[in-house]
C-alpha cells in the first residue's frame, strides 16, 4: 500500500510542477461594419477558473458567450503534459460607427487572476468602403458586389520570358451553388501555362475590413511574356451560380423561423469578371550572346555522363540539367558540338517543375561511339538572362573525355556497324570562302593587241608575203612548164631532122656518122619527151621513165637493141649486124611508135 | 650626255623595282589586315592597287572578299565579277559571288542567255585577249603556209591534205580571232555594271523629269545600253530598261 502511494505521488508530482501559467488570449477583428455581426473570441488555457467578461460598450449588443472547453493530456517519455482550453465566443453587433476599446477580460483561477489585453475596434459606417490599398493581394473587391473576382499578378514589370505568376481568386458574400464557364482572354503577347490547382470545393472564410467573405483560389497560372511593351491583360470572366432565396407568399410562414424550411432556393447565373491589368514587359538587352537560347531566370547547370569507358557501339547518356527558377519550358537546348565518330541523337527533354516556375529541365543525349579512341566532349556553355541582376550570365559545365575501346574477339569488319545511317551534312551558315594567301601574281594589264593597228598589219603583211611567194613560185613553175613543154612538143620534130640528116649521110658511105646521128636523134627524143635533163640521161633512167608510162616491154627491148647497135657500130666500124639503112628504118619506126604512145 | 641618260635609265629601273616591291608589300599587308579582321583596311589597299592598274585573279578575289566582310556587298559583287573575267571557271570566285548575290535585295527572274553565247563567252575568257590574238596570228600564218603548199603541189603528189589543213587552220584562226575580240569586249569594254547606291530610281527618260519606272538596290547587276550626260540607260536582268544616274552604277 505504501509503495502504491509512493508511485502515485511520483506520477502526480510532474503534473503539479508542469501546470503552466494561465493566459487569456483575445481575438477580435480590427474593424467591423456597423450593424453587422462580428465575433470576439477569448481563449483561456485553463478550465478550472472563472471568466469575467469585459465591460462591453453599452451601444454594443452582445450575445453569448458560447463556451467550450477541452482538455488534452499527453505522456511523452514519462512526462505528462496537460493542456486545458476554454474558448468563449461573443457575437457582437455595433450599432454606431466609431472607435471603441473593449476593456480586458479577467480570469480568476485558484492561483492567480489574469486579464486579457484591451482590444481596439474600428466600427465603420455601412456605406463607406474601407479606403486604401486595393491593389494588394487578398484585399476586398469592389465594394457593394456580392460576388467578385480578382486576378493577382506576382509582378507588373518583367523582362521578356520572365514568368509572371497569376492567381485568380473568388470573393463572395453570398451562397454560390457553383461556378462554370471560366473564360480566359487570349492573353495577347503571353504564353499561358496553367498550374495545377485543386478544384474549388470549400470557400474559406476571410474577413476583410469587417466584411466576411468566402474566398477561394479558382486557378493559378504562369504567363510568359513574348514581346516587349505595355501588355494589357483583358478581364477574365466566369459565371457564378448564385443561390437566391425566394420566400413563398403565404403570410403564415412569413417568418424567419420558417424561412429555412419553406423558402424556395433558385440558382441565378451571374457573370463576374476581373479588372484589366497592364504588365510592362522590358526587352532583353542587346546584343544577345550566341549561346543564349531564351532561358530567363536564375539557373544553374549541371552535366553528367553515364560512363567514360565504353566499348564501341555501346550507348551512353550525356545529360545536361538546367535547374532554377524561370521560364524552364521555354529554355532551348544547349548547342553541343559532339566530336566526329560519335553518333548523336536528338535530346530527350524532361521538365520537372515543383510548384510554379521552379524546377529542372534535363536534356538527355544518347550517344553511340562508332569508332575507337579517345573522344573529348567539349564543355557546354549556356547563357541565361537573370532578370534580378539584369544581365546575361554564362553557365559552364566541364568537358569530358571518353575512352572507347574495341570489342575483343570481334574482327575489325564485324566491329563496324552493319549499317551506318547516312546523315546529311548540316550546314550551319553560309559565308564566303577565305582569301587567297599565295602569290599575288600582280601585273599591270598589257595593251590589248586587237586594238592596235600593227596587229592587223601583221595579218596583212603575212598575207602579202604569202601572195608574193605564191606569185614567184607560179612564175617559176610557168617558166619550167614552158621549157619542158617546148622540148616535148619539139621532140618528134628534132628527131625527124636528125633522121633526115642521117638519111643524107647514108649515101656518103660513112656509117659511123649515120650511127652517131641516129643515136643523137634517139637520146634527144627521149630527153625531151621524158623531161630528163641531158646530164642525167642514162639508159636505166629512160627505161624506168618509159615503164612508168606503160610503154610496154617490147618497145623498151627494141630501144635497147638500137642503142646498143648504134654504140657498137660507132666504135667498131666493120659492121656485122644490121645495115645502117635498116637501123635507120627501125629507129624511125621506134620514134614513131613512142611518139604515138607518149603523146 | 650619255652619262646622264644612263643615270636616268638607272633611276627609272630603280623606281620600277621600288614600285613593284611596294605593291607586293601592300598586297601582303592587306592579306594580314584581312586575317586580323580589319576588312575595311584590307579593302582600301586592294582598291588602291586596282586603281593603280594592277590586275590578278588573286587581287580581285581578295578585294571582293574584303569588301564583303566589310559590309560593302555591292563592291564585293563588282570585284567578284571582275575576277570572274580573268578566271571564269574558278570555283571559289563563283561560290563567293553567289553568296554575295544572295544578299542582294533585288531578286530577278533572269532572262536566260542563249547557251552558245554563254559557252562562247566562257570559252573566250579562258585565255587572255592577247593570248587569243597571238594564237590567231600564228594559225593564220600556218594556214598561209598550207595554202602555198596546196597551190604549188602537182596533183600527182596529193593535194588533199594541204587543202584540208588550210581549211582547218584558217577556221581556227578566225575562231581564235573572234574569241580575242570577244574577250577584249568583255574584259575591257564590258557593258555590265553594278549598282553601288543603296537605292536608285529608274526613270523613263534621262533627268529628273521622266516617269519613275522601277527602284533597284545596291548589288544588282545591270547592263549599260546608252549614256547621256550624267545618266545611263540600263537594262535590268529581267529585260526592263530605264535611265539611272551614272554615279550610282560602276562598270565591271
Amino acid at each position: 500500500m505504501k509503495i502504491l502511494l509512493v508511485i502515485l505521488a511520483f506520477i502526480l508530482a510532474p503534473l503539479t510542477v508542469v501546470s503552466q501559467e494561465v493566459t487569456v488570449d483575445v481575438n477580435a477583428p480590427q474593424s467591423a461594419v456597423a450593424g453587422q455581426q462580428f465575433r470576439i473570441v477569448y481563449t483561456v488555457n485553463s478550465t478550472d477558473g472563472r471568466f469575467q467578461p469585459p465591460a462591453f460598450d453599452p451601444s454594443f449588443s452582445v450575445s453569448g458567450p458560447q463556451t467550450s472547453s477541452s482538455r488534452n493530456v499527453q505522456w511523452i517519455n514519462g512526462e505528462v503534459t496537460s493542456v486545458a482550453t476554454t474558448t468563449l465566443v461573443y457575437y457582437v453587433i455595433a450599432s454606431m460607427p466609431g472607435s471603441y476599446i473593449i476593456p480586458p477580460a479577467r480570469y480568476e483561477s485558484k492561483k492567480a487572476t489574469v486579464s486579457s489585453a484591451p482590444v481596439e475596434i474600428e466600427i465603420t459606417d455601412a456605406g463607406t468602403a474601407p479606403s486604401g490599398n486595393d491593389t494588394q493581394a487578398g484585399q476586398p473587391p469592389e465594394n457593394g458586389s456580392e460576388v467578385s473576382m480578382r486576378l493577382t499578378l506576382s509582378t507588373r514589370e518583367v523582362y521578356i520570358g520572365q514568368p509572371v505568376t497569376a492567381t485568380l481568386k473568388l470573393f463572395t458574400r453570398i451562397n454560390l451553388s457553383g461556378i462554370n464557364d471560366l473564360k480566359y482572354p487570349d492573353f495577347k503577347g503571353f504564353l499561358r501555362e496553367d498550374i495545377e490547382t485543386p478544384p474549388l470545393r470549400n470557400l474559406e472564410a476571410e474577413v476583410i475590413d469587417g466584411v466576411q467573405y468566402g474566398t477561394g483560389v479558382l486557378q493559378r497560372f504562369v504567363l510568359y511574356p513574348q514581346i516587349a511593351g505595355e501588355l494589357r491583360i483583358d478581364p477574365v470572366g466566369i459565371t457564378a451560380l448564385v443561390q437566391q432565396r425566394t420566400t413563398g407568399g403565404d403570410p403564415f410562414f412569413n417568418d424567419p423561423f420558417f424561412d429555412n424550411f419553406f423558402s424556395n432556393v433558385t440558382t441565378v447565373p451571374r457573370s463576374v469578371s476581373t479588372q484589366p491589368a497592364v504588365i510592362r514587359v522590358k526587352p532583353l538587352p542587346m546584343p544577345q550572346p550566341s549561346d543564349f537560347h531564351g532561358a530567363v531566370g536564375a539557373f544553374e547547370i549541371v552535366s553528367d555522363l553515364s560512363k567514360t569507358d565504353i566499348t564501341v557501339n555501346d550507348a551512353l547518356t550525356y545529360s545536361v540539367t538546367l535547374k532554377g527558377k524561370g521560364n524552364l519550358n521555354l529554355a532551348g537546348a544547349p548547342v553541343i558540338n559532339f566530336p566526329q565518330g560519335i553518333e548523336k541523337y536528338d535530346p530527350k527533354v524532361t521538365v520537372k517543375s515543383s510548384g510554379t516556375t521552379t524546377g529542372s529541365k534535363v536534356f538527355e543525349y544518347l550517344l553511340i561511339p562508332r569508332n575507337t579512341g579517345t573522344f573529348d566532349l567539349p564543355p557546354v556553355s549556356y547563357t541565361v538572362f537573370d532578370p534580378e541582376l539584369e544581365k546575361y550570365i554564362t553557365l559552364r559545365t566541364p568537358g569530358y573525355s571518353i575512352e572507347v575501346t574495341g570489342n575483343e574477339g570481334v574482327t575489325e569488319e564485324a566491329a563496324q556497324p552493319a549499317y551506318i545511317p547516312g546523315e546529311e551534312v548540316k550546314y550551319l551558315g553560309q559565308d564566303i570562302r577565305f582569301i587567297r594567301t599565295g602569290d599575288s601574281r600582280l601585273r599591270v594589264m598589257p595593251e590589248t593587241l586587237v586594238e592596235k593597228s600593227y596587229y592587223w598589219l601583221l595579218f596583212a603583211m603575212a598575207l602579202l608575203l604569202a601572195a608574193s611567194l605564191m606569185l614567184l613560185r607560179r612564175e617559176q613553175i610557168r617558166r619550167n612548164a614552158d621549157i619542158t613543154g617546148i622540148r616535148n612538143r619539139r621532140a618528134a620534130r628534132n628527131a625527124k631532122k636528125r633522121l633526115a640528116k642521117a638519111y643524107d649521110l647514108l649515101k656518103s658511105s660513112r656509117p659511123e656518122l649515120v650511127m652517131a646521128e641516129l643515136s643523137a636523134a634517139l637520146w634527144g627524143y627521149l630527153g625531151d619527151k621524158l623531161s630528163i635533163p641531158r646530164a642525167d640521161l642514162t639508159r636505166e633512167k629512160c627505161y624506168a621513165a618509159l615503164r612508168a608510162r606503160n610503154t610496154g616491154e617490147d618497145l623498151i627491148t627494141e630501144l635497147d637493141l638500137i642503142l646498143s647497135a648504134s654504140e657498137y657500130s660507132r666504135y667498131s666500124p666493120t659492121s656485122q649486124g644490121d645495115s645502117p639503112a635498116e637501123l635507120h628504118r627501125r629507129t624511125a619506126d621506134l620514134i614513131e611508135k613512142l611518139d604515138a604512145l607518149l603523146n | 650626255m650619255k652619262r646622264s641618260i644612263a643615270i636616268h635609265l638607272l633611276l627609272i629601273i630603280i623606281a620600277l623595282q621600288v614600285s613593284s616591291q611596294t605593291s607586293e608589300e601592300s598586297y601582303r599587308h592587306a592579306a594580314e589586315l584581312y586575317e586580323s579582321s580589319d576588312f575595311s583596311g584590307a579593302a582600301a589597299i586592294y582598291k588602291r592597287l586596282y586603281d593603280e592598274g594592277y590586275r590578278s585573279e588573286e587581287l580581285l578575289y581578295n578585294a571582293g572578299n574584303a569588301f564583303f566582310k566589310a559590309g560593302d556587298n555591292a563592291s564585293a559583287i563588282l570585284f567578284y565579277e571582275r575576277a570572274r573575267l580573268i578566271s571564269p571557271a574558278d570555283e571559289d570566285i563563283n561560290y563567293n559571288l553567289q553568296v554575295a548575290r544572295s544578299r542582294v535585295t533585288d531578286k530577278f527572274e533572269t532572262l536566260p542567255e542563249l547557251f552558245f553565247v554563254r559557252w562562247f563567252d566562257f570559252f573566250s575568257l579562258l585565255a587572255s585577249t592577247n593570248t587569243w590574238a597571238l594564237v590567231s596570228l600564228v594559225l593564220f600564218i600556218i594556214s598561209l603556209l598550207f595554202i602555198l603548199i596546196f597551190l604549188t603541189r602537182s596533183a600527182s603528189r596529193g593535194r588533199l591534205i594541204p587543202f584540208w589543213m588550210t581549211l582547218v587552220t584558217i577556221i581556227l584562226s578566225l575562231v581564235t580571232l573572234s574569241l580575242a575580240i570577244r574577250n577584249n569586249s568583255l574584259v575591257n569594254h564590258n557593258r555590265k555594271a553594278v549598282v553601288t547606291c543603296s537605292i536608285v530610281t529608274g526613270r523613263s527618260a534621262p533627268g529628273d523629269s521622266g516617269n519613275e519606272l522601277f527602284v533597284i538596290h545596291s548589288g544588282t547587276t545591270v547592263t549599260v545600253e546608252e549614256k547621256l550626260g550624267a545618266y545611263s540607260e540600263v537594262r535590268l536582268p529581267d529585260g526592263n530598261k530605264g535611265w539611272v544616274k551614272e554615279e550610282c552604277i560602276e562598270k565591271i
